[in-house]
């Protein structure tokens, strides 16, 4: 209940249509969780991005950068691959499955046109994993090392506001948030109990031997 | 000797015994020694071989289960390439039930697995290649999809349709799980035998689910043992270590259960077997060896025995032998046993101990035989030759003599000159009689002084008297022992054998009659005579029949008076002993008291009439008869000092008589046999009270000297001096100078034999102070002494007055 009362002196002390939605994630710990997706969907409905712009998720060093992508539904994704070997994209994701067979430089665009979370996977590196959130929303962030993120320029309105992290046992209930004025800024916490994610084996890299 | 045998067990089974005791000893004893050996050794082998069964066993197991493992690993690692294979993959997220069974079964075949099952994240069924109706179901080993979760794998032997599979659990990956494939690997026959072929065992797996038999699945045991198997199995025998002994098909197995597996309502086991037989194989092959060396060291040990045996009983019964021969008497022959062991000793001390024997043996037959005094032959020996040359005689018809004699007063010697002096003198008489002798002549000492000869004469009948002269003149010589002279003369008994007596004892005591006549008729030899035997005979008889007489009162007393010529008084009685013999009547002392002084049996008589005298002279004492009483002791008498005094004393006290009522006479020549034992008495008499009286003086030939030494109170002059009187002067004379001597010498003289009115008178006018006679009063009884000497007080009293009426 002070939590609300709180939440609600901070939503009227925002600018209408400019509002700002920060969101603070830790684990069960209390320890700040990076890395984890963070969107806001409007009451209104869900949303496609139109005429968006390629996200590109490079493979550097044989690994995916970065680890969690988020991204609104209906953006292409470029798989870029700046190693000096082949790699071989896959995703056996119900949201988005396809395979860029065997290749180096530049990929073909994936468009990414449902919600969900699509694991990355490279059929020639099992270790080398990365994750795609789609939502459905423009409102999305990732928590930074300190396990904040900011949604900037939300228009006024009522957000469920979700958060989603890899590692997570479960999936953490969705808050909603209201932001009256266009400069409000709202800020939401979430506790996520994640795992602590097996790192798979990964052989040294031999350069002569590429 | 002949009895004894019987008795004896029998020799040989005796020493067959032994030798049999000594195989059957060591038998036994290396029986129970092998038979111990071969227990602890079989039963150590048997533990070895168990032992080392279990320890290949062990080892076995590990191997099994590392080999198990190992295959695990490998159908592990094949799983987790099958589920990163891409196609595969991608045809699991085709989410098409039918593609992703086909590609399970494509994918699977190239492992070689015989289920493969795919389940969902949410561990539901999603495909299963052996049934599309678990699809959806949950997946029945939750925990290896658990364990794969979060290790990448897992796998167990599982029981799926009544098969042991190995089932290996891995996530397929996108590269996140997006679902898990199980693999099932069947473990059959094959496997088995694979993992036979590594350990050398036998491998069975076995199943149960709870509350069932046990049930094989496969195994490297022949289908027939299978069956047999499941039986002995299921007997619930527990042993410690895990091992238990199981028979198949008639073999015994070790058989250790490795437990695989529990899940759920299964139990699954291997079962990893070795055969005993074949691990026991060496060690029968030890134990056969064992055998058969124990039967060769029994032959050679029953062999062994049987010499050893021999070598001991053979000396043994040749011992044995000897030993017989030595209860035989024959101490000749020597055991001859050449051995230097034990028994060698043994024989070798049983010949010294046949040496010892003999020469011991003939020790005691020279003393038996020998007299130790002269080293002549002794009474036994005399008497075996004697016997010996009777019957020589006798088969060839000769003659032979035996001389038997002893020395005249040879006790005399022994006692005045002591035993050594008379034993000297018996080693010379010994030698000297030897000396007169042929060699063929036997000479021998019978015991004290008695010797005898035997002669072998076969030749005239005077032979014997000639030697009994040699021998009589061989002694003739002074004898001189220990510095002393002394004349030994000998009475020599001859006896002739055929005619005096048809055996030894006969002829000796032939020979020993005419000693007898020798010593008596003091002639030296005598041969026997038959006439002579005859008397003694009479002689013997009358022995008994005074010994009877002594005791059944036939003897009595008669009483001679003393006349006291003073005064014409009778003053003593002399005691003297008649015999009234029942059937000869009335014999005189003169007829039995020499005979009973020469058998001793006057000391008999002596105390008789000692104790008879005493008593009446007590009894006349009381009525007022004051007569002494006089007796007559033998000089033998006075030798028994003590006794005499003793008994005469207890008899005067007993009969209440002074002792000087009592007068003792002792002939002059008794007195001169033991003048000094005679002359102790005598004085011991008189120092008691008791008077003294030498009887039958003049005849004994004494010395003034000597009678002068005695302690005697009487002189008695010799009946024969008396009655001479009147027909030689000279007789008078001597009774004279007799009485006048006696008087000077302090003596009564006492006068015998007086038997005339004119010796009366003769005595009267020589002085002498006493008469007895029978001219003054024959010898009677008491009870007519007493009336006579009633009479003659009155016949006293009237001569008396005749006299005075003479005068």
């Amino acid at each position: 209940m002070s939590r609300l009362a709180l939440l609600a002196a901070v939503l009227c002390a925002c600018p209408a249509g400019a509002a700002t939605l920060e969101i603070q994630v830790r684990d069960a710990a209390g320890a700040p969780v990076a890395d984890a997706a963070v969107y806001a969907v409007p009451a209104s409905g869900p949303a496609d991005a139109r005429s968006a712009r390629t996200v590109s998720i490079e493979q550097i060093e044989r690994e995916f950068i970065p680890f969690v992508t988020v991204l609104q539904t209906g953006t292409p994704v470029a798989f870029p691959n700046r190693d000096p070997i082949l790699h071989h994209v896959y995703s056996f994701s119900p949201a988005k499955p396809f395979e860029i067979k065997l290749y180096t430089g530049n990929s073909p665009e994936v468009v990414f046109d449902k919600p969900g979370v699509v694991t990355l996977g490279c059929n020639i590196h099992d270790w080398m994993i990365a994750y795609i959130v789609v939502v459905p929303t423009p409102h999305y962030g990732r928590t930074d090392a300190a396990g904040a993120a900011r949604l900037r320029d939300l228009p006024a309105g009522g957000y469920e506001v979700r958060a989603y992290h890899p590692n997570q046992r479960a999936a953490a209930q969705p808050q909603t948030a209201t932001l009256d004025s266009p400069a409000a800024n709202a800020r939401l916490a979430f506790a996520i109990d994640t795992t602590q994610r097996k790192a798979r084996y990964k052989p040294p890299l031999d350069r002569a031997k590429y | 000797m002949e009895a004894a045998t019987p008795a004896d067990p029998p020799r040989g089974r005796r020493l067959r015994s032994l030798g049999a005791r000594l195989v059957i000893f060591f038998v036994i004893l290396l029986v129970l020694v092998q038979g111990l050996g071969a227990f602890l050794v079989i039963r150590a082998n048997s533990q070895i071989a168990r032992q080392t069964i279990d320890q290949e066993l062990g080892q076995g197991e590990r191997v099994f289960r590392q080999l198990l493992t190992q295959r695990q690993a490998r159908l592990e690692q094949a799983a987790a390439i099958l589920s990163a294979d891409f196609a595969f993959r991608q045809a699991i997220a085709t989410n098409n039930t039918g593609t992703i069974i086909s590609v399970l079964r494509n994918h699977g075949a190239r492992v070689g697995a015989t289920v493969m099952t795919l389940v969902d994240l949410d561990r539901a069924v999603r495909a299963d290649t052996r049934d599309e109706g678990l699809t959806g179901k949950p997946f029945v080993f939750p925990a290896l999809v658990e364990q794969s979760a979060s290790t990448g794998k897992a796998s167990s032997t599982v029981l799926i349709d009544g098969h042991v599979q190995q089932l290996v659990v891995v996530p397929v990956l996108a590269p996140d799980p997006i679902a898990y494939v199980a693999l099932g690997f069947e473990i059959d026959d094959g496997v088995a035998r694979e993992l036979n072929q590594l350990t050398g065992l036998e491998v069975s797996f076995m199943s149960r689910m709870r509350g069932t038999g046990w049930q094989i699945h496969s195994s490297t045991l022949a289908a027939s043992l299978r069956g047999e198997l499941i039986e002995a199995f299921a007997a619930p025998v527990a042993e410690p270590g895990g091992f238990r002994i199981l028979e198949l098909g008639g073999e015994d197995y070790e058989s250790r259960t490795a437990p695989l597996a529990i899940d759920g309502g299964a139990e699954i086991v291997a079962l990893l077997q070795k055969s005993l037989e074949v691990g026991l194989a060496p060690f029968r092959r030890i134990s056969t060896s064992f055998f058969w060396l124990t039967l060769a060291g029994l032959a050679l040990l029953v062999a062994g025995s049987l010499v050893i045996a021999r070598s001991i009983t053979r000396p043994v019964s040749k011992l044995a032998e000897a030993a017989r021969r030595v209860k035989e008497g024959d101490y000749k022959r020597h055991v001859d046993v050449d051995q230097h062991d034990e028994i060698g000793e043994l024989a070798v001390s049983f010949n010294h101990m046949l040496d010892g024997i003999e020469s011991r043996e003939r020790e005691i037959l020279r003393l038996a035989y020998e007299d130790g005094l002269t080293g002549l032959p002794n009474r036994a020996m005399f008497n075996t030759q004697l016997d010996q040359a009777i019957r020589t005689a006798r088969r060839g018809g000769t003659q032979l003599s035996v001389l038997l004699f002893d020395m005249d007063r040879f006790k005399a010697i022994n006692d005045t000159l002591g035993h050594p002096v008379g034993d000297q003198a018996l080693r010379e008489v010994g030698t000297r009689v030897r000396r007169v002798l042929r060699d063929s002549d036997i000479v021998a000492r019978l015991g004290g002084d008695e010797f005898a000869v035997l002669l072998a004469t076969g030749g005239s009948s005077s032979a014997p008297r000639v030697v009994a002269d040699k021998i009589l003149k061989g002694l003739e010589a002074p004898f001189v022992v220990d510095g002393q002279q002394m004349d030994i003369a000998a009475s020599i008994g001859i006896s002739t054998f055929p005619e005096h007596g048809a055996d030894a004892p006969a002829l000796l005591r032939a020979a020993d009659v005419a000693m007898y006549d020798a010593k008596r008729s003091k002639v030296g030899y005598t041969v026997y005579d038959p006439t002579h035997d005859e008397r003694r005979q009479e002689f013997l008889t009358l022995l008994g029949e005074l010994r009877r007489a002594v005791e059944s009162e036939e003897l009595v007393l008669h009483y001679q008076p003393k006349m006291s010529l003073a005064d014409d008084r009778v003053t003593a009685v002399e005691a003297l002993v008649r015999w009234a013999h029942p059937t000869r009547g009335f014999i005189p002392p003169a007829e039995f008291i020499p005979f009973a002084e020469q058998t001793g049996y006057i000391s008999a008589i002596t105390r008789w009439v000692l104790g008879k005298a005493i008593d009446q002279c007590g009894r006349w004492h009381r009525e007022g008869l004051n007569v002494r009483m006089c007796v007559n002791v033998s000089a033998r008498d006075l030798r028994q000092e003590d006794t005499l005094v003793q008994y005469t004393w207890a008899a005067l006290l007993a009969a209440e008589v002074p002792p000087g009522m009592l007068c003792l006479e002792v002939t002059e020549s008794g007195l001169m046999e033991d003048p000094k034992s005679a002359q102790s008495t005598l004085r011991k008499l008189r120092d008691l009270g008791i008077e003294t009286s030498i009887d039958d003086y003049g005849t004994g030939y004494s010395s003034l000297a000597y009678i002068k030494q005695l302690a005697v109170n009487e002189l008695k002059i010799d009946r024969a001096f008396v009655s001479g009187m009147e027909a030689d002067k000279r007789n008078a004379a001597i009774v004279r100078s007799t009485i006048e001597l006696g008087h000077n010498l302090g003596l009564t003289v006492v006068a015998e034999g007086v038997e005339t009115e004119h010796e009366l008178a003769q005595l009267r006018h020589f002085g002498c102070d006493i008469a007895q006679g029978f001219h003054l009063g024959r010898p009677m009884s008491a009870e007519a002494l007493e009336a006579w000497l009633a009479a003659a007080r009155g016949r006293a009293l009237g001569s008396r007055a005749s006299a005075l009426r003479s005068e």
